[in-house]
């Protein structure tokens, strides 16, 4: 199981990294933008599960998400935002999950709870 | 899709508040899996320590501001600032670390772990059980 994070900002980015990594006990890789990330996935494989903000530079989350869904359409992609007129669109772009800022320690649990535990338990 | 967080009327950016009280939440779940004997592995030593270290660094900055303004009575009452939470706090992250780095905690000291975790819990209203996350006993 793998899974990235990819944030600007790393004081949201590290929360987000610890709790994952702590939830699941696995590595979770940690990405500043959408290029970055994309760069890696593209070297190395794309992840079961991606995190991401929205807003990102260079490659926005959505626009990471069509790359990575269109590469991989079983790849568990979580967009999230501060803006409500974000939500329609990361819908319609097909992501799995959307987190609406601010989230904390238990909505990170459920997600894990959802596309991990249950996740691996429908496989 | 799930949606999941803030209802749209409240959706803002994330403050550093809101990530130290997050992380704070964190180290609670942390310290309440140890004492449940939840098992412990190498990722999740790296992130008790991380979270432990970001949350003592912060309770000593929170720690210098309520110096600065202790004679300012005020201030320091508009501000809500209170020592002996703080002081819990930083306590709860010397723990977590100890856990982390392998010290085994007897009897009397998971006692004192347990009454320390009940108070900040109190502090700031949160009563996450451990039972609640099943994933947590895979480590």
């Amino acid at each position: 199981m793998k899974i990235a994070v990819v944030d600007a900002d790393p004081i949201v980015r590290d929360f987000v990294v610890g709790t994952l990594m702590y939830s699941v006990n696995r590595e979770v890789l940690p990405f500043k933008d959408g290029l970055d990330a994309w760069i890696y996935f593209e070297d190395y494989g794309v992840p079961d599960i991606i995190v991401a903000d929205v807003n990102l530079e260079e490659l926005t989350g959505t626009e990471l998400l069509g790359k990575v869904k269109g590469l991989n359409q079983g790849t568990i992609v979580i967009l999230y935002s501060d803006l409500p007129e974000k939500e329609a669109m990361v819908r319609e772009a097909g992501a799995d999950a959307f987190l609406a800022k601010p989230f904390g320690v238990n909505e990170l649990f459920t997600l894990v709870q959802r596309f991990v535990v249950e996740g691996q338990s429908s496989n | 899709m799930i949606r999941l967080g803030a209802e749209p009327s409240k959706m803002r950016e994330i403050e550093l508040d809101d990530v130290f009280l997050s992380r704070l939440q964190l180290l609670i779940v942390m310290a309440k899996a140890y004492l449940s004997g939840y098992p412990l592995g190498r990722h999740r030593i790296k992130s008790i320590l991380e979270n432990a270290n970001h949350i003592k660094l912060e309770a000593v900055g929170l720690e210098e501001d309520l110096e600065w303004f202790k004679d300012d009575a005020s201030f320091s009452d508009n501000l809500g600032f209170d020592n002996a939470f703080y002081q819990r706090v930083k306590l709860l992250s010397v723990m977590a670390e100890a856990i982390a780095k392998g010290h085994v905690l007897e009897s009397h000291k998971k006692e004192a772990l347990e009454k320390n975790l009940n108070a900040v819990c109190e502090s700031i209203t949160f009563n996450k059980q451990v039972s609640d996350m099943q994933f947590l006993k895979v480590a």
